[in-house]
């Protein structure tokens, strides 16, 4: 595939992003360190005849953003934690209406107003349910500058094949770092758009909400002739609220299964230079993701070059988990060492899918990137 | 004479959910005869309601409808109008959802000036969930948290939304629904943020336990408190304190539209017009 | 406008399958044409019916005050409605003063 060279930030490759991938509306509201995606996109979106909102809170900027893509749009919006934390209820309405959007957090330090301008990856957790209730989150993690853009592109194909919100992780280091990016060309991008199913036949046949089991909803835009009610209250196949117990426990579960049940579409991982782990005494395992990744791949450099075998697992995907491929991998490799600015947050779902209790951990907190030095020092300090 | 409203109803979703006498049947029905006098296609209304009694509007009008959180309906219309400008974007809420959760979305709806109609049914009460005081519940009535009697003072929905920029706002009563039919036409007929607030009875949660039990009593209490804006404004202070003005108390037909004004910022970004600067507004603050 | 065609020679006429029973239009009748009456099978054991179609003026205001679709009004051109009379008046009040029911010994 060709490719173009940009030079640009991270915050505003994802804005590039969801405009090259059809997005013709966002809502927003300033939150540091995610506001650049907005100011971009405030640029972008009206030259091609979308629209771009600064709504009056970030409650208002998701339901703006939920309210256009219930219409039909392609819709987007770019926040950090405390906004995230804001919008949950929202977001748990597009889970369960299943309408797609594209909701970017750049994760800052936290809990609360933690530290605005300064990095973490506090959310990882958060992602995986950020509103109450059953459903299965799809969250991307951008581990570098191109990633920013084919991740944000990614998550809006995805939105649109599971017919829910897709959240795309960049963390604060990765947001505001400037530099090259080889991304794919913007006619490739737009050929492999791949939106919506619709429904053609008559209106009177029409029911959005009667799928299979594994299969989202067919959820036609609005004004077009096929008239259906949003809710979020548990509903029938026309949309309408229902309590009937059937309908109900089929209803959550295809929320569950829809997603599960096609992992391998969403799943996406790098393995950086695992291919030589075959699971002898020595070897090490890194699990990272986001900015600490490209710290973790300077750090295997200097371990190999100190003749330690380490490899990089780095989701891309982070929910669903790739919890077989980390199982394989923790069940041949002994010595694994999970890298994140948090406390443990994926360590436990590595502990989880790995059945491992023995899983160690470089954890940082303030506001601080790893470097490729304290990872080579923990490495050899504990193994 | 006789009106035919299945033509606009789901039929299969009769009858309400309301209590016997509910006044929000009597809106929905102006609201359709409304609808049907304007000519607008089915096709091209979307309904957004809230949450509470109000917020069951939307599944019984066979339109293009949504059911959201609770005082959120403005914000999703914000998005659904701003994606479709050309489309009619009514909202639906009662006096919890507009006026407490959702005060900051309506107070902003109102200062863009977007072309929503806002219909806001107050009753004076949380009814669906039974009797919890609202911002327009007045003082010393009682309430199931406040049984003791309701200490929250109460404020004047209209004058709210005025302040906050609707260039059409309006208020009228169940007890007169050939005049909420009209009002809610004209409403829907301006080009704007339109704020109707229309006062319903809510005897089985308001009325019982404060003396108007019966929606007919109910209805005598709101005719009580409301008098038209041209006797209104003739009166004493001391006299409107405890009246509501009803007819149109607002209409701007100058003010520009937030659709037609992004139009504005569309067309400069595509080189068709230089950038929107304070000039093209008489508003310089 | 979504007119719907009166059945022949009646002025009004209800759908008792949506009627709540709320007493709204029989308080808001002018001439006494409504009453509820006793229906143990229904919303509040009650149910309209209609126990004076002579008596109609043709008002509208039973359709207009119904929340339930339940109470339609014909056109001045599919009946010819009547003048409000007195004895119409004292019918309604009897009705009012009656819980909204028609005393049974009425004449």
């Amino acid at each position: 595939m060709a490719t173009r060279e940009v030079i640009s930030t991270g915050n505003e490759l994802s804005a590039m992003a969801g405009v090259d991938a059809g997005c013709t509306f966002f809502g927003g509201y300033p939150l540091t360190p995610s506001s650049e995606v907005m100011h971009v996109i405030s640029d972008l979106l009206p030259k091609v005849g979308g629209a771009c909102i600064q709504m009056e809170d970030e409650i208002g900027a998701i339901c703006a953003v939920i309210g256009a893509g219930m219409a039909g749009s392609r819709t987007m919006t770019g926040t950090s934690g405390p906004g995230m934390s804001l919008k949950a209820e929202n977001l748990g309405l597009a889970q369960m209406a299943e309408v797609p959007l594209v909701c970017v957090n750049v994760m800052r330090g936290g809990p609360s107003t933690g530290l605005p301008t300064r990095v973490s990856q506090g959310d990882i957790k958060q992602s995986s349910n950020p509103s109450h209730g059953d459903y299965r989150s799809i969250t991307l993690c951008a581990g570098n500058l191109a990633e920013c853009y084919t991740e944000t592109v990614r998550a809006f194909n995805l939105a649109d094949r599971f017919m829910q919100p897709v959240i795309v992780l960049l963390d604060e280091t990765i947001g505001h770092m400037h530099g090259k990016a080889d991304i794919p060309t913007v006619e490739d991008i737009k050929a492999g758009i791949v939106p919506r199913k619709k429904f053609d036949g008559p209106a009177d046949e029409y029911f959005p909400y009667e799928c299979g089991p594994t299969e989202p909803a067919t959820l036609n835009p609005m004004f077009e002739g096929y008239r259906y009610h949003f809710t979020g209250l548990h509903h029938d196949r026309r949309g309408f609220p229902t309590e009937e117990i059937e309908t109900c426990r089929k209803l959550i579960q295809r929320l569950e299964d829809k997603v599960m049940a096609h992992q391998d579409e969403i799943e996406l991982n790098e393995e950086f230079m695992c291919d030589d782990l075959t699971g002898e005494d020595g070897e090490v395992l890194i699990i990272a993701y986001g900015s600490v990744s490209l710290a973790a791949k300077e750090a295997i450099r200097h371990l190999r070059a100190d003749g330690i075998k380490a490899g990089l697992f780095r989701p891309i995907t982070i929910w669903p988990s790739p919890a077989q491929r980390i199982a394989e991998l923790t069940g041949k490799i002994k010595n694994v060492l999970c890298v994140e600015l948090n406390i443990r947050q994926f360590t436990e779902e590595v502990e989880r899918a790995s059945s491992r209790l023995d899983i160690e951990g470089l954890y940082k907190v303030n506001g601080r990137a790893i470097s490729p030095n304290e990872i080579v020092s923990k490495v050899k300090e504990v193994f | 004479m006789a009106f035919n409203y299945d033509k606009y109803l789901r039929l299969e979703k009769m009858p309400t959910l309301w209590c016997w006498g509910c006044g929000d049947g009597v809106i929905l029905k102006s609201f359709i005869r409304a609808v049907d006098k304007l000519g607008i296609s089915q096709d091209d209304m979307c309904v957004v309601s809230g949450i509470g009694c109000s917020g069951r509007f939307s599944s019984y009008v066979d339109f293009n409808t949504v059911h959201t959180t609770h005082g959120r309906t403005v914000a999703y219309a914000t998005g659904i109008k701003l994606a479709n400008p050309d489309k009619h974007v009514v909202c639906v809420a009662g006096d919890g959802d507009a006026l407490a959760i959702g005060g900051n979305h309506t107070i902003h709806g109102c200062r863009r000036n977007i072309d929503i109609t806002f219909i806001v049914i107050n009753n004076f009460i949380y009814g669906l969930t039974n009797s919890q005081t609202s911002p327009t519940t007045p003082q010393g009535m009682w309430t199931v948290t406040q049984k003791a009697g309701n200490i929250d003072p109460t404020f004047d929905a209209c004058e709210l939304a005025i302040a906050s920029g609707a260039s059409f706002v309006g208020r009228e009563t169940v007890n007169s629904p050939k005049k909420m039919e009209k009002l809610i036409i004209q409403a829907i007929e301006h080009k704007g943020f339109s704020f109707v607030e229309l006062n319903s009875n809510c005897h089985i949660n308001l009325g019982r336990k404060n003396k108007m039990a019966s929606a007919m009593a109910n209805l005598d209490w709101i005719d009580d408190i409301t008098v038209s804006k041209r006797k209104y404004d003739a009166m004493t202070e001391e006299e409107q304190l405890n009246l509501l003005p009803l007819g149109i108390l607002k209409q701007d037909t100058v003010v520009r539209e937030y659709c037609d004004m992004y139009q504005d910022i569309i067309d400069a970004h595509q080189g068709k017009r230089g950038k929107v600067t304070q000039d093209d507004f008489v508003k310089k603050i | 406008m979504a007119a719907m065609v009166a059945p022949e020679n009646t002025p009004v006429w209800v759908d008792t399958a949506r009627c709540k029973a709320c007493d709204i239009c029989v308080d808001a009748c002018p001439a006494g044409v409504l009453s509820m009456q006793a229906e143990p099978t229904s919303t509040l054991g009650a149910m309209i019916t209609v126990v004076a179609p002579d008596s109609c003026i043709g008002c509208n205001e039973c359709e207009l005050v119904c929340p339930d679709f339940a109470i339609y009004v014909a056109e001045k051109k599919e009946f010819k409605f009547a003048k409000l009379t007195d004895d119409s008046k004292a019918r309604q009040e009897a009705i009012t003063n009656n819980g909204y029911r028609l005393p049974a010994d009425y004449k």
